[in-house]
């Protein structure tokens, strides 16, 4: 039985489900845009030491590098349209193949040419993302995002990371006004 | 060794640090990268009687009544966003002056308009509560506030209390809704 998170809460994956290693992240929403153009949501995932900060720009996975170096952690396609029920982008990744040196996985959803679409979060609804055990295909845990972020227009959903010997998830729902950029540059991404 | 306590977690402080007479109590945590308000966690001290009450209003110690009447209990200042490397917001408790009316002293931690903000400790950064000796820096025990409290938004993280001739130190780890305001009431604070 899947369990559903409040913002800023956490729990353990290795207690919900023992074992597992292999793990499907699944991100969906609805989007509603009243001026007819595209809404293309896409999901990244940023690989992060304990400073919070990737190694390199390869630790960044999105819809152009969809899968890390050590093949942990792989991007299943970019969705343009939202078209589909359920996850409408999904992020798999294997625990058991993520270097030692990497402590937290975020994910993240960007909305492409924002700014110049005049398009941001406040148009999005439903937002969710969930963890799907890969060897039995259950839900393991879920956070539906409630809150508005009209002004933003890039969000961190949630992470994953290491707590000790333990894999845990934890939902953020927080986002950034400024897109991409900034988001990637507080991982130490650099344009 | 510095004891990092979860939840219900406990420690003496009798072995850890025998004849302990000052500590520090430091919170820390990180400023916001993400949009949306600041986060502006609160530390502060209760000086607590034989019935579980404030001495007087005076004994709670926090950014708007920086030190208690008889001046063992001393709040080191506000800081409303986290910014600044290690503790954010120190008090300085002298466990040697206090009277013997004062039996136990409470620690909280709380965050600033956490309602109005929609903020509790799992969003903030590394937040954290410690106890040090004074003495010699050493730190006693510790709370992960963003791992363990994560939906809490105002908390006692543990009391110092009499035992003879000693201090001892207990963990409770536990939430508050409603802040600040209930939480003081709740140790007997006239809010006027």
């Amino acid at each position: 039985m899947a369990l559903s998170l409040s913002k800023g809460g956490n729990l353990s994956l290795s207690k919900e489900a023992p074992g597992m290693t292999k793990v499907l992240v699944g991100l969906g929403w609805d989007a509603r845009s009243t001026d007819g153009q595209d809404f293309d949501l896409d999901a990244s995932a940023f690989l992060l030491k304990a400073d919070g900060k990737v190694r390199a720009d390869s630790d960044f996975i999105f819809y152009n590098q969809l899968k890390s170096v050590d093949g942990s952690v792989e991007h299943t396609g970019d969705n343009r349209t939202g078209e589909g029920d359920g996850d409408d982008e999904a992020i798999k990744v294997d625990l058991s193949k993520v270097p030692a040196d990497i402590d937290r996985i975020a994910f993240t959803v960007t909305i492409h040419e924002a700014d110049a679409r005049r398009q941001n979060f406040g148009q999005v609804r439903n937002a969710f993302i969930r963890i799907v055990n890969q060897d039995n295909n259950s839900e393991v845990a879920r956070y539906d995002l409630a809150e508005d972020a009209s002004t933003e227009t890039a969000m961190i959903f949630a992470e994953l990371y290491r707590n000790g010997a333990e894999w845990k998830f934890r939902a953020v729902g927080q986002g950034f006004a400024g897109g991409l950029k900034p988001l990637a540059e507080s991982y130490g991404l650099k344009f | 060794m510095a004891v990092s306590l979860s939840k219900g977690g406990n420690v003496s402080l009798t072995k850890e640090a025998p004849g302990l007479t000052e500590v520090v109590v430091g919170l820390g945590w990180d400023p916001r990268v993400t949009d949306g308000q600041e986060f502006d966690l609160d530390a502060s001290v209760f000086i607590v009687g034989e019935n579980g009450k404030v001495l007087n209003d005076g004994s709670f110690v926090f950014y708007n009544n920086k030190t208690s009447p008889d001046g063992n209990v001393v709040h080191q200042g506000d800081n409303r966003s986290g910014a600044g490397d290690g503790d954010d917001e120190q008090v300085n408790v002298n466990l040697s002056g206090l009277s013997q009316e004062a039996k136990k002293l409470a620690f909280a931690v709380t965050i600033h308009e956490a309602d109005g903000r929609k903020q509790n400790f799992g969003q903030v950064s590394n937040a954290y509560i410690r106890v040090l000796n004074k003495a010699d820096g050493k730190e006693l025990a510790r709370f992960d506030l963003s791992e363990d409290a994560s939906t809490e938004t105002a908390m006692v993280f543990g009391e110092l209390y009499r035992n003879g001739e000693e201090w001892k130190f207990k963990a409770i780890g536990q939430g508050f809704a409603g802040g600040l305001a209930p939480l003081a009431s709740n140790f007997g604070v006239n809010l006027g």
